[in-house]
């Protein structure tokens, strides 16, 4: 009678097994992993961003202070933001459709694992080595760039020493480093498009460029998407190439937030004022997010 | 004899208790862990120091850590949250007051401090001199100087550097040749753009005019004053007519590129080293170009103990044995690494022994400048690589025309002053 009993309780392993424990145990490492080096130092930031604190004393608490500097008195925070947007719009402008179009192009090459080798390369390059190649690239006077339109007569302009230039030729760097990546995403959802849709086209009378336009494109939507959304993502958390190619400057017009509050943090040691500085670019690129996610829902993945 | 197993196991623990004797009786092994941003070239005298140190100190042990300078006071002070400070630093001057404010530093003790006001000169001692109080042993000295390309000055048709920046301007502008498309081939003056380079230069030409750039409570700054406009207004002139620009930078001096630049006397040993055997008919030396009575700025770095060192006493040992005469032709261990770097120190046995090495007009020129009544310390003013970094955002929007020279030092003193307000 009494081990009958024993036998209708559940036991430990039937706990752990059961539908309302078991899914939480098989998720439970990456919880863990989360919670320790995710949301402990988020709830930290937070905490810090409230304070006063430059890593050593302890922190003193001045509540809103080191967001209304920001936003209120920092004039160069807000320059910094714009840098940011500046920067990461003209990545995507410049860095999403040049990689759909090479890739387009590698899919009808013959030699496709060569191309895909040559345009991964700045992949697997360190930053610091293309940033130097660059500098020396695009040096005023004697570099490969100005020498070479010098050749056609034509004006070489300051790229990386002039307060108007400067951002432009760093996003021409981040465009052609993240090439390789943006390109293998593409040439893998060009692979997923059925042959059958092309020929049916060509039935038709399309020329390649009519096939591109209304084939290509809107069948590669959600990858141009997905392409589009982390690229921008990526571009707005950016800032090793500004430190390594120019330092953020001149006059810091290349300092993008990212950079703005490394330094912050790491050189001024105002931890607060940075961990603040953090959660503003957080609350900007979370928006910019639920934005593209909106319109990816709309344009993308629901009209397909 | 066969032993029972308990007489073995006494057997055995008298056997450890044999082996562990001697090593209890050992004398422990402090360990001094220095700090640095000297690279292995450059600290190789000072370790050749340290060994000697160790083998006439038994038991002491001197580890030495190389330290980037742009990450010098962030390493210091997580290595203390960490609870693992180092013992000895090589500090900037003014990264002290942040350190003194988190009780990071040792005062030294009575009679370091007794040794060093016997054996430097006011200006070092100055400089590791935070609120009437020293930190510590001063180290290499630089100062700062308008160092000319002779034969270029030459080709252009002058036999003198400049003494006002009128002159500046005109010979600059003579010396300076571009290429079609516009861009400079040889700059006719440069700046240093890397650091706080742009701001000290700034702060040399303001006590070259006898205007400090702070105030001497170091809570307001003297920016808007007619000095700093004048100044900023003719660095901004030189740009408007193209006489220099952002590509045309201090470090192309070695090679010809450029006619004039300010620079510290550490840049001597780069300039040799390209120049070779043409340094001295190239390179000339002379005051910064002003309109007032003449001066420059110094800037120094001093060892500090950290206040956490569990080798407080032997660390302040160490250091004055390093600072005191040790037989490299008199010099001391600090004094021979200096030397070998081409830098200057304030410790007056080691400027006395280095006299031999120093004989060049080169070196001359700038010990003379460290000697002269408008030299000035750089005061250590509170966060000042923020203020720095600051100062130099506001110096580059006028440079670049993106604000006019009233408007940038108008901002400047806002920003600053801001910071200054922040400190007890």
């Amino acid at each position: 009678m009494r081990a009958a009993v024993d036998h209708s309780r559940p036991g430990l392993l039937d706990w752990l097994s059961s539908k309302r424990v078991a899914p939480y145990l098989f998720v439970a490492p990456v919880l863990i992993f989360a919670l320790s080096l995710f949301l402990g130092p988020l709830s930290f930031a937070a905490y810090i961003s409230f304070t006063d604190w430059d890593g050593v004393a302890d922190p003193k608490w001045v509540g809103l202070k080191n967001y209304t500097y920001l936003i209120g008195r920092d004039r160069f925070f807000w320059t910094s933001i714009w840098n940011t947007l500046y920067f990461a719009a003209g990545s995507v402008i410049l860095g999403v459709p040049s990689a759909l179009i090479v890739a387009a192009l590698i899919a009808q090459s013959r030699f496709q694992s060569f191309w895909r080798t040559v345009y991964w390369l700045p992949m697997v390059t360190n930053i610091v080595a293309v940033a130097y190649i660059w500098w020396y690239i695009l040096n005023d006077t004697n570099g490969l760039l100005n020498r070479t339109l010098d050749l056609f007569g034509l004006p070489g302009p300051n790229w990386l020493t002039s307060t108007s230039m400067s951002m432009f030729s760093v996003i021409l760097v981040a465009s052609w480093m993240s090439l390789g990546q943006n390109i293998l995403v593409f040439l893998s959802g060009l692979s997923g498009i059925d042959e059958t849709y092309y020929e049916a086209a060509r039935l038709d009378g399309a020329n390649p460029w009519q096939v591109f336009r209304h084939v290509t494109i809107p069948l590669l939507r959600p990858t141009i998407l997905f392409v589009l959304i982390t690229s921008l993502i990526n571009a707005l958390s950016s800032f090793v190439l500004m430190m390594i190619l120019t330092e953020g400057g001149p006059a810091r017009s290349t300092t993008v937030t990212g950079l703005y509050l490394y330094d912050m943090a790491f050189t001024d040691l105002r931890l607060g004022r940075a961990s603040a500085a953090a959660y503003i670019l957080f609350a900007i690129i979370f928006v910019i997010s639920l934005i593209q996610l909106r319109l990816l829902r709309r344009g993308g993945v629901e009209a397909h | 004899m066969r032993l029972t197993s308990g007489r073995r196991l006494l057997a055995a623990l008298a056997g450890l208790m044999l082996t562990a004797a001697p090593a209890s009786s050992q004398p422990t092994t402090t360990t001094i862990r220095v700090a640095t941003h000297y690279n292995a070239q450059q600290i190789a005298p000072m370790l050749a120091c340290f060994r000697q140190y160790e083998a006439e100190h038994p038991g002491t042990r001197i580890v030495h850590q190389q330290v980037s300078y742009e990450d010098f006071i962030q390493t210091i002070l997580i290595s203390r949250v960490g609870r693992a400070p180092v013992d000895i630093y090589n500090l900037y001057s003014i990264w002290a007051p942040q350190l003194i404010a988190t009780r990071a530093l040792d005062p030294p003790p009575f009679e370091i401090e007794r040794f060093v006001r016997a054996n430097y000169t006011p200006a070092a001692i100055g400089a590791a001199t935070i609120a009437q109080r020293l930190w510590g042993i001063p180290n290499s000295v630089s100062v700062y100087q308008l160092v000319y390309n002779k034969k270029l000055l030459e080709a252009a048709g002058f036999s003198a550097p400049p003494r006002t920046p009128e002159e500046r301007m005109r010979i600059a502008g003579a010396i300076t040749k571009k290429n079609r498309q516009g861009n400079s081939v040889i700059g006719g003056y440069a700046f240093d753009l890397s650091g706080a380079n742009v701001t000290h230069v700034f702060y040399s030409e303001m006590y070259a005019a006898r205007v400090p750039p702070y105030t001497a409570d170091g809570r307001h700054t003297n920016l808007r004053s007619p000095t700093a406009l004048a100044i900023l207004t003719k660095q901004t002139e030189l740009f408007r007519r193209g006489i220099t620009s952002n590509s045309v930078l201090a470090v192309d001096f070695a090679g010809g590129g450029v006619g004039m630049a300010v620079m510290a006397n550490w840049m001597k040993d780069t300039l040799r080293s390209v120049l070779g055997s043409r340094f001295e008919e190239t390179v000339g030396v002379a005051p910064i170009p002003t309109d007032g009575p003449g001066g420059t700025m110094i800037y120094s770095f001093f060892w500090g103990v950290d206040a956490a060192s569990r080798a407080k006493p032997q660390s302040w040992d160490l250091l004055r044995w390093l600072n005191s005469p040790r037989g490299h032709g008199g010099l001391s261990c600090t004094g021979a690494m200096l030397a070998g770097m081409g830098d200057l120190t304030g410790n007056r046995a080691d400027l006395s022994a280095m006299r031999g090495q120093t004989a060049d007009p080169f070196s001359q020129a700038y010990i003379a400048a460290l000697a002269a009544p408008g030299a000035a310390s750089q005061p250590n003013i509170w966060h000042a690589s923020e203020v720095d970094r600051l100062l130099k955002y506001y110096i580059q929007l006028a440079w670049a025309g993106r604000m006019t020279p009233a408007e940038a030092l108008a901002a400047a003193d806002g920003d600053i002053g801001a910071i200054l307000a922040e400190q007890p």
